[in-house]
C-alpha cells in the first residue's frame, strides 16, 4: 500500500525545511523515499497548494486520570451543555471543559493533532489514567509521573540518600506506572499541605521532612538527566497564581543548577505585584530569563475566556483558590498520602482585571521568547481553556491586528498594566510547526515523530493556506496517523487507536527490596498489583506501546 | 388571530422532548416553519408536524390538544406568553422557565417547575415527584415564580428549592421540601413523612399537623402579622389558598441537623 500526497507546501522545522514544495510517500505508515518509477501508487492525493505539517503534538494536557474523573462528575452541566450525537465512525460523548475521552479523542484529531500527553499520571492512580487513555481513540499519548511530594521519595531525601538510589527510585517509578517523563507539582507542598503549611517557597523547609523545594528541584532534575531521559523534568512550580510569584519562578530555573528544566504552564508563574491592584506582568522577567537560560524549557498555559475547569495536583494552591470557583464548588482531597487533587470550577472574565491581565501575560510570555523550540503552545488543557481554544491561541500568535483588537475588547485597567500592543511579534507558519511539532516531539524525547523525515511515523496534518488562521486551523483538509486517513475536512473519517509512549531507563532491580518492604507497611496496594503491566495497556492489541530511547546513565556532566 | 394550536395526531410511542415548541421561539414563524422543527423522540427525531396536526397562527398563546404524559419538557425555558396544555404533561414541564404562564389541564409527570427562574405555572390534576426540585446534578431547584397545584404532589416536592412559591391544594409525599435552601411551599392536604427533611431555610405552610422527625423542633404558638401580608398576596389566585385569613401559627424550627433555619408553620 503506497500512498502519495503530491505537490504540498511542506513545513518540517526538524529538517529545516521551510515551506518548501515536496512530495510525500507513505507505505505501511512510515514516510519513505521516492518509489521507483514502475511502482505502483495505490492512492494519490492532490494537495497541491496546501500546507502540511506533521500532526501536532500537545506535550501537556490533561486527558487521564483521577481529576479529570472528579472534574467530570462534578461537571454535569459541562456535559449536558454540550452533547455529541454518535455518527457512523464516532461514538457518542459530551463535555465542553472535560470532555468524555472518545469525543477527546475525535476532536483533537479533527484539530490535525495525533499525540497528547498527561502531564500528571500519579503511580498510584496509573492503570486509571492508562484505562482512560487507551479509551481515547486516534492520538498517541503517554504520561508524567508525578512525584516530588511522595512520602517515599521525601523520606529518601530526608534521609539524605545517595543520588543513584534516588536514580534507580526514578527509573522504578517510571517503568512501574509506564510514563515518559517526571513531573514534579508544588514541590514538596502538596505534601506540606497536609502537615498544615499553606504556603511553601523555595527556600522554606517543609516542616516534618526538612527538606526545601529547592532539594527536591535539585535531586529530581538531576535523576532525570543521569538515568539518559530525554523529558527534561516537568515542573509545576510553587506558589501558582500568587501575585508576586516571578521571583518564585526565577529562583526555580536557579534551583537546578544548569540541568534540564521544564517549567510548565508559566503563564501562571508569571505574576508581579505592583500597581494600584498589587498585580502585574512578570512576562518580561520571565522571557529575558527563558532566552538567557538554555537549560530552561516552559510551556505557556494560555488562558482563554470562557467557562473551563482547573484541575491540578496541586492541593495547596487549589485550595486557596476554591472560594473563587465558579459554578461555586470545589474538591480538594488527598490521593493514598502520595499527593493530592483539587478541582475548582472557573469563569474566565475579559471584563474581569485579573482576568485580562492573565490572558495578555500568556500572550506576551509567548511573544517575548525568542527561542520556539524552548517555548510551547498550551492551554494546560482544561485549567487555562479547553483545547479546543488552539486554533484561536495561534491566530492570536499570527495576526497582530486580530490580538490588537482582542486586547482592546478587555477590562480597562489591564489594558493599561499590560504592553502587549507594543509587540509587533507575528509567529510564521515555521515557528508554530517548531512548537507544535518539532519542538514538542524533540522535548518530549519521540524520535520517529513531530517531522516528515523518511522513516518518521506518516503522522501528517494538511490545511489549506487561510489568511484566518483560526479557521485554518480548525479545520485540516487530511489528517493521517500512522498512514491511515483519519480526517477530512475537519470531520472524522475512520477511527484508529493510537499507541502509548513510555520510555525505560535501567536500574537497580534489587531496589524492590526495600520498595516491598515500605508497601507491605504502609501502602493500600500490594507493590505487585502498583506496577502497570505492558499487556494491561496492550489491552487485547488496541493498545500498543512504543519505547522511545533513555540514553543510559551518564555521569554529571553538565 | 387564534392560538397556535398544536393537537397530537396519536398516541406516541417514545417520549417527545417539546423544548423547541415555546412561544418565544416560535414567535414570527409561519405553520410550515414550524411543522418543520425536529424534536428529539428516544434516539430518532420527528418532524413537529408528523406528531401534531397544527393550526392558528397567536404563537403568544399556545395550545397543546389531546396532551398526554409522553410529551416531555414543554415550556421549557420559556421566556414569554402563554401555554395551555389539553390532557397531561410529561416530565419537566416548564423547567428552567423564565418567565409567562403555563396552565395545564391536567397531570403533569416528575420535575416539573425544577430550575424554574420567574413566571407561573397551574397545574389542575396532579404532579408527580421532584417538583420544583433541582435537576440531576444541580445544586439549586426552583428559583423563582409560583407553582400552583389544584390537585396531589408526589415525592421531594420542593428538594433544594431556592426561592420562590409552590402551592399545593392536595397531599404530598414524603419528603417534602428536603434540603430546601429558601422559599415557601403551602399545603392544604396530608403530608408524608420526613417532611423538612435537612431543610436550611425557607418556610412551609400546612393546614394539619405533620409527623415531624427528631430534628425539627416544635417552637410554640405565635401571632405573626406578616402572614396576613402573605395571604393578601394570595388574594387573586384561583385556588383556595384565597380563602386562607389567619395568622395564629404552630411554629416548628428545623432541621437542626442542617443550619435549623428553617420552619414549619401550622395554621391553627
Amino acid at each position: 500500500m503506497l500512498t502519495k500526497l503530491t505537490g504540498g507546501r511542506i513545513y518540517d522545522p526538524a529538517h529545516q525545511i521551510d515551506g518548501k514544495i515536496m512530495d510525500i510517500y507513505i507505505r505501511d505508515g512510515r514516510i519513505v523515499e521516492r518509489p521507483r518509477a514502475d511502482e505502483a501508487i495505490d492512492t494519490e492525493y492532490d494537495i497541491r497548494g496546501k500546507v502540511v505539517m506533521a500532526g501536532a503534538i500537545d506535550m501537556h494536557t490533561h486527558i487521564g486520570g483521577g481529576k479529570v474523573n472528579i472534574a467530570r462528575t462534578m461537571l454535569p452541566e459541562d456535559h449536558r451543555g454540550d452533547p455529541v450525537a454518535h455518527n457512523e465512525v464516532c461514538r457518542s460523548g459530551c463535555g465542553h471543559a472535560v470532555p468524555s475521552t472518545l469525543t477527546t479523542g475525535y476532536r483533537y484529531a479533527e484539530m490535525g493533532y495525533t499525540a497528547g500527553f498527561e502531564p500528571a499520571l500519579l503511580p498510584v492512580n496509573a492503570r486509571q489514567s492508562h484505562l482512560e487513555m487507551a479509551d481515547t481513540p486516534i492520538i498517541d499519548k503517554g504520561g508524567y509521573a508525578m512525584i516530588g511530594s511522595d512520602d517515599y521519595f521525601l523520606r529518601m531525601l530526608a534521609a539524605k540518600k545517595d543520588q543513584n538510589a534516588i536514580n534507580d527510585y526514578v527509573a522504578w517509578i517510571l517503568q512501574a506506572s509506564q510514563c515518559i517523563g517526571l513531573k514534579v507539582v508544588n514541590p514538596g507542598g502538596i505534601s506540606a499541605f497536609k502537615f498544615n503549611q499553606r504556603w511553601l517557597d523555595v527556600d522554606e523547609q517543609h516542616v516534618h521532612y526538612q527538606i526545601t523545594p529547592r532539594e527536591i528541584l535539585k535531586t529530581l532534575s538531576r535523576a532525570v538527566y543521569e538515568l539518559g531521559i530525554a523529558k527534561p523534568l516537568h515542573v509545576h512550580g510553587n506558589n501558582l497564581g500568587v501575585p508576586g510569584n516571578v521571583g518564585t519562578t526565577l529562583k526555580t530555573m536557579d534551583t537546578v543548577e544548569g540541568y534540564p528544566l521544564h517549567l510548565t504552564h508559566i503563564q501562571f508563574h508569571s505574576y508581579g505585584a505592583e500597581g494600584d491592584r498589587k498585580f502585574s506582568s512578570g512576562a518580561a522577567a520571565i522571557a529575558e530569563a527563558l532566552n538567557k537560560n538554555k537549560n530552561i524549557s516552559a510551556d505557556v498555559g494560555q488562558i482563554l475566556f470562557g467557562q473551563t475547569v482547573t484541575a491540578s495536583g496541586d492541593n495547596m494552591r487549589q485550595f486557596a483558590n476554591a472560594g473563587l470557583g465558579s459554578p461555586r464548588k470545589s474538591v480538594i482531597m488527598d490521593i493514598e498520602c502520595d499527593a493530592g487533587c483539587g478541582i475548582v470550577p472557573f469563569k474566565y472574565k475579559d471584563e474581569n482585571f485579573v482576568n485580562a491581565l492573565q490572558w495578555a501575560i500568556g500572550l506576551e510570555i509567548f511573544l517575548l521568547s525568542e527561542d520556539p523550540w524552548r517555548i510551547f503552545l498550551t492551554t494546560d488543557h482544561p485549567n487555562g481553556a479547553p483545547f479546543t481554544t488552539y486554533p484561536h491561541l495561534i491566530r492570536l500568535l499570527m495576526d497582530k491586528n486580530f490580538r490588537n483588537e482582542a486586547f482592546a475588547s478587555l477590562n480597562l485597567d489591564a489594558q493599561a498594566m499590560s504592553t502587549l500592543t507594543s509587540i509587533d511579534r507575528e509567529y510564521s507558519l515555521y515557528e508554530i510547526a517548531i512548537m507544535t511539532r518539532a519542538g514538542a516531539a524533540k522535548l518530549v524525547g519521540l524520535h520517529d515523530r513531530g517531522h516528515l523525515g523518511i522513516g518518521g511515523a506518516a503522522d501528517i496534518t494538511v490545511y489549506t493556506d487561510d489568511p484566518d488562521r483560526e479557521k485554518m486551523f480548525t479545520t485540516p483538509d487530511y489528517v493521517f496517523k500512522d498512514g491511515e486517513l483519519v480526517v477530512r475536512n475537519g470531520k472524522v473519517v475512520k477511527v484508529t487507536w493510537g499507541a502509548t509512549h513510555v520510555t525505560r531507563p535501567e536500574f537497580d532491580r534489587s531496589i524492590e527490596k526495600d520498595l516491598k518492604q515500605y508497601f507491605d507497611k504502609y501502602h493500600t496496594m500490594n507493590m505487585e498489583n502498583f506496577k502497570v503491566n505492558e499487556n494491561e495497556i496492550a489491552d487485547g492489541g488496541r493498545g500498543k506501546i512504543i519505547v522511545q530511547e533513555a540514553k543510559g546513565r551518564r555521569e554529571k556532566t553538565v | 388571530m387564534s392560538a397556535l394550536t398544536f393537537t397530537l395526531k396519536s398516541p406516541a410511542q417514545q417520549r417527545i422532548d417539546l423544548s423547541p415548541l415555546t412561544p418565544d421561539k416560535l414567535a414570527g414563524k409561519s405553520i410550515a416553519d414550524i411543522g418543520a422543527i425536529l424534536l428529539q423522540s428516544g434516539k430518532t427525531k420527528l418532524r413537529t408536524d408528523e406528531v401534531f396536526a397544527i393550526s392558528g397562527d397567536d404563537s403568544n398563546g399556545i395550545v397543546f390538544d389531546n396532551a398526554n404524559h409522553k410529551l416531555d419538557y414543554i415550556g421549557s425555558g420559556m421566556k414569554s406568553g402563554k401555554i395551555t396544555i389539553n390532557g397531561g404533561a410529561g416530565s419537566y414541564l416548564g423547567f428552567q422557565m423564565k418567565k409567562g404562564e403555563i396552565i395545564l389541564n391536567g397531570d403533569a409527570d416528575a420535575f416539573a417547575a425544577s430550575g424554574m427562574a420567574d413566571g407561573f405555572i397551574h397545574i389542575k390534576g396532579n404532579v408527580g415527584d421532584f417538583l420544583g426540585a433541582a435537576y440531576f446534578g444541580e445544586r439549586k431547584g426552583m428559583k423563582g415564580g409560583t407553582v400552583l397545584v389544584t390537585g396531589n404532589a408526589g415525592e421531594r416536592a420542593g428538594d433544594q428549592m431556592r426561592r420562590g412559591l409552590i402551592l399545593i391544594e392536595g397531599n404530598v409525599g414524603a419528603y417534602c421540601a428536603s434540603r430546601m435552601l429558601a422559599g415557601t411551599i403551602g399545603i392544604l392536604g396530608n403530608t408524608g413523612e420526613y417532611l423538612g427533611y435537612g431543610m436550611r431555610r425557607g418556610t412551609l405552610l400546612v393546614t394539619k399537623t405533620p409527623d415531624l422527625h427528631a430534628t425539627i423542633q416544635d417552637c410554640g404558638t405565635h401571632t405573626l402579622p406578616f402572614l396576613n401580608l402573605m395571604f393578601k398576596s394570595f388574594a387573586a389566585l384561583p385556588s383556595k389558598f384565597s380563602k386562607i385569613n389567619q395568622n395564629r401559627v404552630q411554629r416548628y424550627a428545623g432541621d437542626l441537623a442542617n443550619d435549623g433555619k428553617g420552619e414549619i408553620l401550622v395554621l391553627q
